[in-house]
């Protein structure tokens, strides 16, 4: 998966929403507010896909914002921080989401995440965006780490 | 932002009630309240998730957490009032299974 996926729409849409802010836990609640955003703008989306896109979306800023503390230990020249940037956006038949970061490359091969065993207490996240999402695309572009998100809107 | 409500039922249930977003940083605390109640020998535990409006991967490993703590002091976790949306992401990771859940709080260890 070193395509950009067919999300990477979003970023041309008219109706999207975007923020910039740096990699810590307590964004999220920022994030979680651009999608409660998403969702009164857009009152016709079902629940299930409304969870199901704001969960792999969550599940995708969390890996970026662990990756990000984990790397807080080499000293990159130059970079003043880890950062984040968002971009979601909704049309008649998909939600969609990009996320980048400046954090370091992230070494995985998303064919191959498995759900962990029931009773494991980690390790779910990436596996979760995968069986939620309709497409969950990674690639590695000058120096940052992309994430394309699409979820296909149920028919009513 | 979440708040957690957390009492202690006359037969001895501990109830704890999400209000709101289980993320990454929320589940710290649940995995702190629900390891502190164990520890204090309330081992029978109902999450009522009928507050709580989502949740993640994080959130999942604390009720879990939660779960194998309990049931390691003898006692056992379970959840209740779950909304259909939060449902979907236990159904996704096929927890539904082992945190089967309860229409009520109330009733959550009647079997």
């Amino acid at each position: 998966m070193t395509e950009p996926g067919p999300a990477r729409a979003v970023i041309a849409l008219e109706n999207r929403l975007s923020l910039s802010a740096p990699a810590t836990p307590e964004i999220m609640d920022l994030v979680h507010a651009m999608l409660e955003h998403l969702w009164i703008s857009n009152p016709d989306i079902s629940d299930r896909d409304r969870i199901r896109f704001e969960m792999s979306v969550i599940e995708i800023l969390g890996n970026v914002v662990e990756h990000a503390y984990a790397a807080d230990h080499v000293d990159v020249p130059g970079q003043d921080g880890r950062r984040f940037e968002i971009v979601i956006g909704v049309t008649d038949t998909q939600l969609m989401a990009h996320l980048g970061d400046n954090g370091l490359p992230t070494a995985l091969d998303l064919s191959g995440v498995a759900m962990p065993d029931v009773l494991a207490e980690s390790g779910r996240g990436l596996a979760l965006a995968t069986a939620a999402l309709d497409d969950l695309s990674y690639e590695r572009a000058d120096g940052r780490n992309l994430w394309d998100l699409l979820c296909l809107r149920a028919s009513e | 932002m979440i708040e957690f409500a957390v009492h202690t039922r006359d037969d001895g249930v501990g109830v704890v009630t999400p209000e709101g977003r289980l993320n990454m940083v929320s589940a710290r605390r649940l995995k702190e309240i629900l390891s502190e109640l164990v520890s204090a020998g309330t081992t029978r535990i109902v999450v009522d998730m009928g507050e709580t409006s989502f949740l993640d991967s994080s959130g999942l490993g604390a009720l879990i957490g939660g779960l194998k703590s309990a049931r390691q002091a003898g006692g056992d976790l379970r959840i209740a009032r779950v909304s259909p949306a939060v449902m979907t992401v236990f159904e996704l990771t096929n927890l539904d299974r082992v945190l089967r859940a309860r229409e009520s709080v109330d009733g959550a260890f009647d079997d």
